[in-house]
């Protein structure tokens, strides 16, 4: 039944949530296809599709796509509208996916059935994998259930049509512009900001020749295997080059020129380390032990298709080994080497994974941030560093003054950038324009972003280059298999009564995190993972105030944004050696940075909102593979080794932005299992929060807290945190977003306007004597004397934190 | 003497029965509906605020589901 494209799409666009064996089903019926029914089941569709007609029989109406006679054997389906849906139980899958996922952006990758979308962005990434237009139509064709529609052909001819044409090259640093095509550069150079651009070596040669090379051939990739031996023939034939070469200062306005808005033909750019004898070579190799895995070595041949190397972005989950890949690829071109990353912690470890797999010296790496500024010697090396220390636009010390004049001079072979998804736009730009690089390589695990802004890292780094599949690794036992789970809680009657209520609004958050049922879920969560299966773990609360209750309450230790350095320290080690402690709170301070390796178990209690990319980086934090290689994966001695649970208070907010978070896991192949009765029914007081009053009392605390309850966290601590600067930019404390206390201060200032200087404003003594300006100032303002103070004194303390 | 009152019997779980409670609340007096509370999860309210009531929850239960946009 399920061989309709369509139904897979409908399947999709619901919510994706398997009540326990229900999963099960579903996937089954997956599996009933590849056999000879498919016939018949054609048969039963088109019927199908004749009785609905109407408005929707345009759009789900596949009836006109012709079945090849041996469609059983092929494993996609091709539709006209760009959506290609591949099968993963077909024998060709493995060849398939690595077509598919250099070609088509992945919708949606549950167990049986892919979604994938062709777009001109993920066309274009294909062509600067080196793919030509007519090999994709080809193999597309060859691998498809249906015959190619006219629309598919041609939306692929007009995506390629100029992408890929033209390389800008950098070789023994001059800039060259490369293309096959010498009517493609013909045309380029008559715009007046590409021929001002040129160099020429004498007036004569001002005509349109171009210097002509034997171009590199391109090899080693894994689809070309699935071409027949006809086609692999034609596409590693050596072909002729032809460029003309460029001045360096105006390459940006020539890149510029040639983006889609303006000439429409965007450079790739390669960069030709083998040959570039001008920037000296850093003499780093990877050390014996370090075997970069299938995927990783996959990952590299794109970026190296052609003996050089190519900028993009390379996507792998959290825990999958990104830290080895970058520093293959900087083993692989042994030029220098800057290394960016969000925060100090990750400058550390990628310090660490520097010195972990590559030879590189201790002298030869050194790390710029806030608080180490490390110059270094000789003429080349690895230096790592912060976004926001080489962005940064204000004064800086003298000291990193000097460093950030160093980066600047130098010609960096590779610019690596972790966590490319995090850093907004015009950081990266700023980024690029202040270091020169040869190459540009972009990591991440999750490209989404709830701003949509994605889609800038193509032209700002370069395309998509490869992103692996969750599911097979899990599968291969690369990566830890999750069981996810939502745990449903029940709100108890005095909580629900005071989250309907309006004055409530912002004391929403407090009330549904601190909800007792979902305390005592909790409890019971961390007693049963904790004593009987003696495992480590994290609760994550983005709501300070929950933290700080649950962790109390519970007697274990935590960490978030005011924790010293000192004490972080002191507790993760106590988390990773000493048996005693098993669970540490964490604030969201430990989404991306803090790695705990040891931890298998994520209890999230409160999150950001509905924020898809925090949902997979915490997963990301279990993710790193656990126990012995054979017990991993289905089949094994245990089929989950680690646990995601999201505690959801139910018939509140809280709902909307559990679905909405787990958008992205699903569509990574996840599936969330409901749980409704935790803690088990029968449960009595030997979990906290039984009695009524116990209930009651924490009510009242909620209530009591105020704003504090439903405020989110402001890492202040550390300046180099770019998802500081994020965190700041989308979201405030509840009363900031109501206007409530903006608005009381907002009155008492408007008199002199002179409120933006002010820093805390002081109780007022009421027995001191007024100065005669205030006295003048009371007379004036609407409020009276009485209501102004009393109002000061409740929010004065609140008032800096809006300013 | 006898006092008789038709009118409606509602079962639902805590929550929802909370969200009735606080909707009465919140009417004016002439427009109050909840005849009386019998427990935590049970209610008996007047007939024609049932449309209403259910309306509201539907509205309610909405408002806390997330719909994958259709792209």
């Amino acid at each position: 039944m399920s061989s309709r494209p369509d139904r897979a799409k409908g399947r999709q666009s619901k919510r994706h949530k398997h009540i326990g064996s229900q999963d099960e089903l579903s996937s089954k019926k997956f599996y009933a296809t590849g056999g000879e029914e498919d016939e018949e089941e054609l048969l039963v569709f088109t019927e199908e599709q004749d009785e609905e007609g109407g408005d929707d029989g345009k759009k789900r109406d596949f009836s006109k796509l012709d079945l090849k006679l041996d469609h059983v054997n092929r494993p996609m389906w091709v539709c006209a509208d760009g959506r290609i849906f591949l099968e993963t139980f077909s024998q060709l899958y493995k060849q398939a996916y690595d077509f598919l996922i250099a070609i088509a952006e992945p919708v949606c990758r549950p167990e049986s059935l892919h979604e994938y979308n062709l777009t001109p962005h993920s066309l274009y990434a294909a062509v600067s994998v080196g793919l030509e237009t007519e090999t994709i139509i080809t193999v597309l064709d060859r691998l498809s259930k249906t015959k190619l529609s006219n629309d598919i052909v041609d939306f692929i001819r007009a995506s390629t049509l100029n992408y890929g044409k033209v390389k800008l090259v950098l070789k023994k640093n001059r800039y060259f512009v490369e293309s096959p095509f010498p009517e493609v550069l013909q045309s380029l150079l008559r715009d007046d900001v590409v021929a001002r651009a040129r160099i020429t070596l004498n007036q004569a040669d001002m005509g349109l020749n171009f210097s002509v090379s034997k171009g590199p051939s391109e090899g080693g990739e894994a689809h070309q295997e699935f071409l027949a031996e006809d086609d692999l023939a034609a596409v590693t034939e050596e072909k002729e080059v032809h460029s003309f070469e460029i001045d360096p200062a105006q390459v940006e306005h020539v890149k510029q020129r040639c983006l889609p808005s303006a000439l429409n033909y965007p450079m790739l750019e390669e960069y030709d380390f083998r040959n570039d004898t001008v920037n000296p070579d850093l003499n780093i190799e990877l050390k014996p032990q370090a075997q970069p895995r299938p995927y990783q070595e996959k990952s590299l041949s794109k970026m190296f298709g052609n003996g050089r190397a190519r900028s993009g972005i390379i996507v792998l989950p959290c825990g999958a080994g990104k830290s080895l890949v970058g520093v293959s690829a900087a083993c692989r071109i042994r030029k220098s080497v800057l290394c960016l990353a969000t925060n100090a912690v990750s400058v550390d470890q990628w310090a660490f994974q520097f010195k972990l797999w590559s030879t590189v010296r201790d002298d030869q790496i050194c790390r710029f941030t806030s608080d180490s500024k490390e110059r270094f010697r000789g003429n080349a090396g690895v230096v790592v560093a912060t976004y926001n220390m080489v962005a940064f636009g204000g004064k800086r010390s003298e000291e990193s003054e000097k460093i950030i004049e160093e980066i600047r001079n130098r010609e960096w072979g590779l610019l690596l950038m972790d966590e490319v998804h995090v850093v907004p736009a015009h950081m990266f730009r700023k980024v690029i324009s202040i270091t020169k690089s040869h190459c540009k390589l972009g990591l991440t695990a999750t490209l989404v972003r709830e701003d949509e802004r994605i889609t800038d890292l193509n032209f700002l780094i370069g395309p998509k280059l490869y992103e692996a599949n969750w599911l097979d690794l899990v599968k291969q036992g690369f990566i830890a298999n999750v069981q996810c789970a939502e745990v449903w809680c029940p709100m108890t009657k005095e909580f629900f009564a005071e989250y309907v209520k309006k004055d409530n609004a912002r004391r929403r958050q407090g009330l549904y995190v601190m909800n007792p049922n979902k305390f005592r879920a909790c409890e019971f969560l961390l007693r049963f993972h904790e004593q009987q299966r003696g495992d480590k773990i994290i609760v994550f609360s983005d709501n300070l105030f929950a933290l700080r209750e649950y962790a109390t309450k519970l007697r274990k230790p935590c960490i978030y944004g005011a924790t010293s350095h000192q004490e972080r320290t002191h507790i993760l080690n106590a988390f990773k050696h000493n048996p005693q402690v098993n669970t540490v709170f964490l604030s969201k301070v430990g989404d991306n940075s803090i790695d705990i390796p040891e931890a298998n178990v994520i209890i999230q209690i409160s999150s950001h909102a509905g924020s898809r990319r925090q949902e997979a980086q915490r997963l990301g934090r279990i993710l790193r593979a656990k126990g012995k290689p054979k017990d991993r994966g289905p089949g094994g001695a245990e089929e989950f080794n680690a646990f995601f649970y999201s505690l959801v208070s139910t018939d509140t907010q809280e709902m909307y932005f559990s679905t909405k978070r787990q958008q992205f896991l699903i569509d990574q192949g996840y599936s969330f299992k409901v749980l409704t009765s935790i803690p088990p029914a029968d449960t009595g007081p030997e979990l906290s929060y039984f009695n009524k009053n116990d209930q009651l009392d924490l009510l009242t605390k909620v209530l009591n807290a105020g704003d504090e309850a439903g405020g989110i966290e402001q890492l202040e601590e550390d300046v180099d945190d770019i998802t500081q600067l994020k965190a700041r930019r989308t979201i405030g404390s509840m009363s900031a977003m109501s206007g409530a206390h903006g608005m009381v201060y907002m009155e008492y200032s408007t008199g002199r306007g002179q409120g933006s200087g002010q820093g805390k404003l002081k109780k007022r003594d009421p027995n001191k004597p007024r100065h005669a300006l205030f006295k003048k100032r009371a007379k004036n303002a609407r409020y009276g004397e009485f209501d102004c103070n009393i109002r000061c004194s409740m929010k004065g303390a609140l008032v800096d934190l809006v300013h | 003497m006898v006092n008789a009152i038709k009118g409606c019997y509602i079962e639902c779980d805590i929550p929802m029965a909370q969200l009735i409670v606080h909707m009465n609340e919140s009417m004016p007096n002439a427009h109050k509906f909840i005849i009386h509370v019998l427990d935590e999860t049970r209610l008996f309210v007047q007939e024609n605020a049932v449309d209403m009531i259910r309306k509201k929850i539907h509205e309610f239960c909405d408002s806390n589901t997330f719909e994958k946009p259709s792209a």
